[in-house]
């Protein structure tokens, strides 16, 4: 039992085999702490699963689960549903990647908010298959480098859209769901808390910056992630039964070539004219996604600027309650 | 718990530092103003205190290397805030502000500087002069223990703070209050007592252990051509001087004032006040004009030359005076021209003057503040030579000549003598960290917020009450709040929170990385706001 730490319970503690300057262990870690040990974690397959649990040994300090690919959400159904035959209401977290979630594990995760299990699903958005050599996925963006869409003579990454996965959840009627990143951590801190006291089922979609498969230096796996919110691409709300309850507003409105210029995924946007014009439609995505949620002239005093203000005395961390100090 | 999917086997078995190439470091630097001050206060430390609301401690910390903040934050040029980082983002902190604050506190509240020990020393000390440096002085060297006589030859304390200073600028009860502070340390106060006359010179050093000399520059530099003398004629000290001893001189219609210093702005402003129409015949170019270069621009400090042009100074700039214009004994104006050089090619101030640009400027009073020296007459048995136990501080030993620099000196000078005295190497250490600039800095994490400042009073005619107003609590509180504490610690949790390895781990008083698993990543670096973390590569 790791207990260095008396401020968190690192719940993801270290020794992990995650790259270095991992957006998804980084992610991972804050979730989980502000959920704290005392909940059933169930991983669908994907690189959480494989660097945390590798050669016998595991970096969850909490009860932990993982099946196959695809189906994440049955198991916590599972879990959830029998947990509450004996009467008892632990929680039950799901947490996957996003071809856990987008591609592969959909229709578990459809079933799951259909039956209304009280489970919260986290996806920890990297946007393709890294763990396996960064192959595709629904999720991967407009115009990326991947090993299976290679930018070339005849095309300029993959041709297809992300897939508006918030929008499918939504359809669901669901009670919460929302978007975060690792950049923010007030922001994620304040969606995790709330997902927590809310019961049914429950999605959070945290952006995690991925510095081997998005191809940037280590260190700015938490820049590459507040620029993805302040260039309008990924923007972050919150959505309760269909409707959008939520916004961060942008203090202001980046050009997208901040963020795109960060990752070696998009270099082949800065080569040639074709690239170019990919850049103006990653622009009109941007700008399009800052209509439809009103990222600019959202009446909320909760902004870009509020939200990554540096206090003395941190912020509010997780909360910790006493520990067990011997097992 | 469920022990059995943590226990045995946790990945903590697996060091993962070993992958690391690069390692981040926790390192204290020293702010750009701190760096400037010339007293080298610890300005980081102590708005970081105010902005906790702790205004005793942050006084404190202050006071620990300058004892007047409230004199300081009302006439030091605060070159602290023209090195803030905080500029290149909304303007720098109003760092005299907080400093005036605190101060004015302290005397509101009656708070007493504390001895730094309890073990009286039996050397005593002799400190020549009450202006900023001998009170810095004496005031160290009491809380070290030691006995202490303040020599002034005036008959009120704070030298040039009390004769040079204006009222309008520093009120006579903020001076005295801070000096009876530090004279409650037990300082003997001895005043109308002037070396070499009152006491001899060979008597100080035989009765005490060590002298300091802090004498100030009170002579006033003035033309060698006798032409420049006589009749409605004064010396920008001696004008300060007799107006802040309280004479109300009576003035003619036209004042020139002659120099580009704060004496002479300060003389100007003081003649406006009496009622006169008043000119500054200024050799130096007006700020900004040559990027701040020295010497070039007029040395007068921005603020108050903005204050005096408000109040209806008028400012004329590189020109020089060229001749007195008399009428029998009378003085009826001066002739000033265009001046070509200030300084020859050996940079001593040599103004050469463009025949042809004559221009004539009327004036009943012609007042001349172009620079001031140091009187040693009656100290030569202690100067020259200089006795082993004899030290000088202050304007005395040379430029700048800012009050803050004498704070500095006569802190300098204390440990120095303590050095003399006890045998051991002087605890004085300057400032040897390295320095933060704004490229270390994320502006990101501190949003704009305007700087506050203290409200310009309506000036009075022929008023000397104080111009500028202090900052309030409610102020002085956000101003402090606003520093962004370049370079040092201030516990925001940023590495905590990012750290994807948990090798970051928070402890009371700060965090320590654990390099068994740090990957050396460098996010906690990128993502430190004020630059306190460092990447070092690693060795092998």
């Amino acid at each position: 039992m790791d207990t260095r730490d008396t401020f968190r319970h690192n719940v993801l503690t270290s020794g992990h085999r995650a790259c270095s300057g991992c957006g998804e262990a980084m992610a991972a870690r804050m979730v989980v702490d502000l959920i704290g040990p005392d909940a059933i974690y169930v991983n669908a397959t994907g690189c959480l699963q494989v660097f945390t649990t590798h050669n016998q040994q595991s970096a969850w300090q909490a009860p932990w689960i993982h099946s196959v690919f695809a189906n994440a959400a049955a198991v916590a159904s599972g879990v959830e549903a029998a947990l509450r035959a004996r009467g008892k209401d632990t929680p039950v977290v799901v947490q996957a990647g996003d071809g856990g979630t987008f591609d592969i594990g959909l229709q578990c995760l459809s079933g799951m908010i259909e039956r209304g299990h009280d489970v919260l699903f986290v996806c920890y958005d990297n946007e393709a298959y890294m763990n396996t050599g960064v192959q595709r996925s629904s999720s991967t963006p407009h115009a990326v480098r991947t090993t299976t869409t290679p930018p070339g003579r005849l095309s300029e990454g993959k041709h297809h859209l992300k897939k508006d996965l918030i929008s499918i959840i939504a359809a669901h009627q669901m009670p919460y769901a929302a978007t975060a990143t690792v950049a923010y951590f007030p922001d994620l801190k304040a969606k995790v808390e709330k997902a927590m006291r809310i019961k049914g089922p429950r999605f959070l979609h945290v952006l995690s910056p991925c510095p081997l498969g998005w191809d940037h230096d280590a260190a700015l796996s938490v820049t590459v992630a507040r620029l993805a919110v302040e260039t309008g691409l990924f923007p972050l709300i919150e959505m309760e039964y269909g409707a959008v309850t939520g916004v961060m507003r942008l203090a202001r409105q980046r050009p997208v070539e901040e963020y795109l210029k960060l990752q070696g995924r998009f270099k082949h946007l800065f080569a040639d004219k074709e690239g170019a014009a990919e850049i103006r439609h990653l622009q009109a995505l941007a700008d399009a996604n800052i209509r439809r949620y009103g990222l600019l002239d959202a009446r909320t005093e909760w902004d870009t600027d509020r939200a990554v203000q540096a206090q003395r005395q941190g912020r509010g961390g997780y909360a910790v309650s006493p520990k067990e100090t011997s097992l | 718990m469920n022990s059995l999917a943590v226990e045995p086997g946790s990945t903590v078995a697996y060091p993962t530092g070993d992958w690391r190439n690069q390692r981040p470091v926790y390192r204290d630097k020293w702010p750009p103003c701190g760096q400037t001050c010339p007293a080298e206060e610890d300005i980081q430390v102590w708005l970081g205190l105010a902005s906790d609301r702790q205004w005793e401690a942050a006084w404190r910390a202050l006071t620990e290397r300058n004892p007047l903040p409230a004199v300081m934050g009302r006439v030091c040029y605060h070159p602290c805030e023209r090195a803030c980082n905080r500029t290149h983002l909304d303007g720098p902190v109003n760092i005299h502000g907080v400093e005036r604050h605190l101060g004015d506190l302290a005397l509101e509240h009656g708070w007493r500087h504390h001895l730094l020990t309890e073990q009286p020393q039996t050397q005593q000390v002799a400190v020549v002069g009450t202006g900023p440096a001998g009170l810095s002085c004496a005031f160290q060297l009491a809380r070290r223990g030691y006995p202490v006589t303040l020599f002034d030859a005036r008959s009120t304390p704070g030298g040039t703070l009390s004769s040079g200073i204006p009222g309008y600028r520093l009120p006579k009860s903020v001076l005295q209050g801070e000096i009876d502070a530090i004279l409650a340390l037990g300082i003997q106060l001895k005043l109308n007592t002037r070396i070499g006359v009152e006491i001899g010179a060979d008597t100080l050093r035989e009765e005490f252990a060590a002298v300091f000399l802090a004498v100030g520059a009170l002579q006033p530099r003035t033309y060698p051509d006798d032409g420049y003398g006589g009749h409605s004629v004064m010396t920008g000290v001696d004008f300060l001087r007799r107006i802040n001893d309280g004479e109300r001189l009576s003035l003619p219609k036209h004042v020139a004032v002659i120099g580009g210093g704060n004496t002479a702005i300060d003389a100007a402003r003081c003649a406006r006040r009496l009622g006169a129409e008043v000119t500054v015949v200024c050799p130096q170019d007006p700020h900004g004009s040559h990027g701040g270069h020295p010497g070039a621009e007029m040395p007068a400090s921005l603020d108050e030359v903005i204050q005096a042009e408000a109040e209806g100074v008028r400012l004329r700039y590189r020109v020089g005076v060229r001749r007195l214009v008399r009428s029998g004994a009378h003085l009826s104006g001066v002739e000033i021209a265009r001046v070509d050089q200030i300084h020859d090619r050996h940079g001593r101030f040599n103004p050469v003057l463009f025949e042809g640009t004559e221009e004539f400027l009327p004036a009943g009073l012609a007042v001349f503040a172009i620079g001031q020296e140091v009187d040693w007459r009656g100290l030569e048995a202690l100067v020259e030579p200089r006795a082993s136990s004899v030290f000088i501080g202050g304007d005395a030993a040379g430029q700048p000549r800012f009050a803050a620099t004498a704070v500095g000196s006569g802190y300098q000078a204390a440990m120095s003598i303590i050095a003399f005295l006890t045998g051991a190497p002087s605890q004085y250490r300057h400032h040897d960290k390295a320095e933060v600039t704004f490229r270390d800095i994320k502006p990101q994490y501190y949003p704009k917020q305007v700087r506050r400042e203290g409200e310009l009073m309506v000036a009075s005619p022929g008023g000397f009450s104080e111009r500028v107003a202090g900052l309030d609590g409610d102020a002085a509180l956000v101003e402090a709040g606003r520093c962004l504490s370049c370079g040092v610690c201030f516990a925001c949790d940023n590495c905590w929170h990012f750290c994807p390895d948990a090798a970051v781990i928070k402890q009371m008083g700060g965090y320590r990385i654990d390099y068994d698993y740090c990957k050396g990543c460098g996010i906690c670096a990128a993502e430190c706001p004020c630059g306190h973390i460092d990447m070092e590569r690693e060795a092998g």
